[in-house]
């Protein structure tokens, strides 16, 4: 060995005592253990651990360094070990989070700013252009307007709640923009619920759908939306994906007016409305506001209809109760999906 | 050669550097070089990176480099690793690459 330094790999579930023993040191640079780091960069000296980093899939965070080691050589090994861990796992467009002072530190590393929360948390990319890259593919579709809107859909899978918040917003827009959360942490596919967007949205003449991306809803903006853990809801975090729409994206598409349903049941998703209004329209921010309108729930037998029910009914095998939730082309999908239920299910209704 | 999937070389230590390459979504070749040197060695950092492409035939695509101080040759020696891994070539003509 030609250092005092050992560094190792390991997997967070494999080695709860090592990341135990990280707890200290993450406290002194006050940061907390995040529970969905899936592997740590351990570095010991003896029997003592002087620097960690976390993964979660392709972010960084929960990066730390003690005190003495600090602005000597080791952070850049550090940060060398967890981008190659990185690539062994697959990822190399990587995201790193971090509290804003430690921005040069990153800088090193090769990562570049993309937006701050100040005082709070700064994200990051290992690239100084690939935020602008991607911006530059959606200008090529950008169209002219007063009034430019722009809905971001999950739809897991596609409703007639989602129908209606695209029509309505689409009728009092010279355009509008949909883009499907491309995250694959939902029950459909990406490849299915984009394909089911598609489908629902054709009959709407100004209206274009886009993939979605590491910069839009994603595990690297908002960690949280895909936790969907109360706890987890946290300020800072919806901040930093709305303030890349905010900063990125609706500045390359001209988007003036961004689209929400009211959402009285889904804890994760109503903060976010509500945070949406904060940093898309009141924030402090070198880019011009984006105005939030709430389309109120379409409802079906006096209940507003969501995704999470359509989920609920196809547990049952329940087709006749889908059927009055979402459109013709999304309930030949799952019928095709489950062929089985589905016929069970005709043939149960049938009888009552 | 080209590029078909991401792939890196190198580390961020001091006098090394840090390659990593990436299909690109259009057929121009995008190079981005951050070197703690850049104002005194930019420059020559430039020509040796262009010049590694050129030899392996690089024409699209892009190439991102952190560059803590390295000398040319490693410099080199990392842009044409990260190209091999990215183009997942089986047959080199070493020759071609001195």
């Amino acid at each position: 060995m030609d250092s005092e330094f050992q560094f190792m790999v390991v997997d967070a579930k494999d080695s709860p005592h090592d990341v135990e023993q990280a707890r200290a040191l993450l406290a002194a640079s006050q940061l907390d253990v995040d529970p969905h780091i899936g592997t740590w960069v351990f570095c010991r000296s003896g029997d003592r651990t002087v620097a960690c980093a976390g993964l979660d899939h392709n972010v960084i965070k929960c990066v730390a360094v003690a005190q003495e080691f600090r602005g000597s050589s080791l952070s850049l090994r550090l940060g060398s070990e967890v981008v190659a861990v990185a690539a062994q796992q697959g990822y190399f467009h990587l995201f790193l989070y971090s509290m804003p002072h430690n921005r040069e530190l990153f800088r090193g590393w090769g990562f570049y700013p993309i937006v701050e929360v100040p005082g709070l948390v700064v994200l990051m990319e290992d690239s100084p252009n690939a935020i602008r890259s991607y911006c530059d593919t959606l200008r090529r579709e950008k169209r002219s307007g007063s009034r430019i809107g722009c809905a971001v859909l999950n739809a897991n899978p596609f409703t007639l709640g989602h129908r209606y918040l695209v029509e309505s917003a689409a009728a009092t827009c010279d355009w509008m923009h949909v883009f499907v959360v491309r995250e694959e942490a939902s029950e459909f596919s990406y490849a299915d619920r984009f394909a089911l967007v598609r489908a629902g949205v054709a009959h709407i003449r100004n209206t274009s759908i886009h993939e979605g991306s590491d910069y839009i809803i994603s595990r690297a903006t908002f960690p949280g939306y895909f936790l969907k853990e109360t706890a987890m809801i946290n300020h800072s975090w919806a901040a930093i994906d709305l303030l890349i729409f905010r900063e990125y994206i609706a500045p390359a598409l001209g988007i003036t007016h961004r689209y929400v349903g009211t959402e009285p049941l889904d804890p994760v998703t109503s903060q976010y409305n509500r945070e949406m209004k904060c940093w898309l329209e009141k924030a402090p921010s070198k880019s011009k506001p984006v105005a939030v309108v709430e389309v109120p729930r379409a409802s079906a037998n006096g209940t507003g209809i969501s995704a999470s029910a359509v989920r609920q009914l196809l547990r049952y095998g329940d087709f006749a109760g889908i059927s009055k939730l979402v459109p013709k082309t999304t309930l030949a999908f799952l019928e095709n999906q489950h062929p089985a239920v589905a016929t069970l299910a005709g043939a149960g209704a049938g009888k009552q | 050669m080209k590029i078909t999937k991401e792939a890196i070389a190198g580390t961020l230590e001091s006098s090394d550097l840090l390659v990593k390459v990436a299909p690109g979504n259009s057929d121009v070749l995008d190079i981005v070089i951050q070197s703690e040197v850049i104002k005194q060695f930019g420059k020559q950092i430039r020509r040796v990176v262009a010049e590694t492409l050129q030899k392996l035939d690089v024409s699209q695509g892009s190439v991102v480099i952190e560059d803590k101080g390295a000398l040319d040759y490693a410099i080199k020696a990392r842009v044409q690793a990260a190209v091999l891994r990215g183009a997942a070539s089986e047959e080199l003509d070493w020759g071609r690459l001195s």
